[in-house]
């Protein structure tokens, strides 16, 4: 089965900044927000958001990991 | 909802239907998250693989603090969840035993969790205080055991044709005896419904109909058209049968007992 590559956000407080605190392959939203959850669970998160890697645009690299969109279908 | 009930005016009747409903949900719980820790190795991603690590966590403190409720009922939790025979464990059948493969623990997460959901969110409804305050968190983690299951079942179901076979099978296998344990219209469920603690059989067979029927769908099972099994114990609160004996020594937590300290 394909997976998709999502990139994981997150914020301690309301009003701190929303930081990249990893990533986790998934077979779709639903299960991404799933292992997002489950898989950075070292904090209490005030919100926590996920985001296709496909769906994020480099401004000013042509290469590192944001680069890349392999292994989403979508 | 009616007026709250007072353990203290229970008949003996009623405190023994209440006792076997949170020992059958605390039991259930405990092996449910025997049968994720079961994936904790071997689930087909690390994802998963924690994901299911996580549920084994929430299960396990779901079943204290059920298990805790016993002390409403004068029930020492702790002689309950450590000095138990294998007869005397009331957890839902199909929990007896280890899954054989992952199909069939994406279907216990959509059917058995989802059943054990129903029960939970009816029981924190009713008039048995305790359930009332505990059980709603429960049901908010449960949550994510709901997104991770629909999601695999209807990934396995759209899968090849290996995938859905076991799923089919899984949940031909797992319908008919949670259909049963929900449907369970014995004395000591009526007992429980007339004290309000519970909603009916038929409501609870209804409501998880509800949940699981368009996900089940999606494999062409027609839930609506399943029979439950015919094998309830009511004095058990289950179906015939035990948990077998590795289970039971790890639910116990026989290995390494006597390090155990208070």
């Amino acid at each position: 089965m394909i997976e998709i590559t999502y990139d994981v956000f997150a914020r301690k407080k309301r009003g701190d900044t929303l930081h990249h605190i990893g990533y986790v392959d998934a077979l779709d939203d639903e299960t991404a927000k799933v292992y997002a959850w489950t898989t950075y669970d070292e904090e209490n998160w005030f919100e926590m958001c996920v985001v296709r890697r496909s769906q994020i645009i480099p401004v000013n690299r042509d290469e590192g990991p944001f680069a890349k969109t392999s292994g989403d279908a979508a | 909802m009616s007026a709250l009930i007072s353990v203290e005016a229970l008949s003996a009747e009623g405190r023994a239907a209440l006792e076997r409903l949170v020992l059958g949900l605390a039991d259930s719980k405990r092996l449910m998250g025997i049968r994720y820790s079961d994936w904790v190795v071997g689930a087909p991603s690390i994802e998963t693989g924690i994901a299911t690590s996580s549920m084994t966590q929430d299960e396990w403190g779901h079943a204290r603090l059920l298990y805790a409720m016993l002390k409403h009922l004068g029930v020492d939790p702790v002689e309950v969840e450590h000095n138990r025979g294998a007869d005397e464990y009331a957890n839902l059948s199909l929990l007896d035993k280890q899954f054989e493969n992952w199909a069939a623990l994406v279907t216990a997460m959509v059917v058995l969790d989802g059943a054990l959901s129903v029960v939970l969110r009816g029981f924190s409804e009713g008039t048995f205080e305790p359930a009332g305050l505990r059980v709603p968190k429960m049901l908010a983690e449960e949550q994510f055991h709901v997104s991770l299951g629909f999601a695999w079942y209807r990934r396995l179901a759209a899968a090849s044709d290996e995938a859905r076979s076991l799923l089919r099978d899984a949940t031909d296998a797992q319908l008919p005896a949670t259909l049963a344990w929900l449907g369970a219209d014995d004395a000591p469920a009526k007992v429980l419904v007339e004290l309000g603690v519970m909603p009916t059989a038929t409501a609870l067979t209804t409501s998880f109909q509800e949940s699981v029927g368009d996900v089940l769908a999606s494999c062409a099972v027609d839930v609506g058209a399943v029979e439950p099994a015919s094998n309830w114990d009511s004095a058990r609160g289950r179906a015939t049968g035990r948990p077998d004996a590795e289970s039971v020594e790890r639910a116990r937590g026989d290995r390494n007992r006597s390090l155990f300290v208070e």
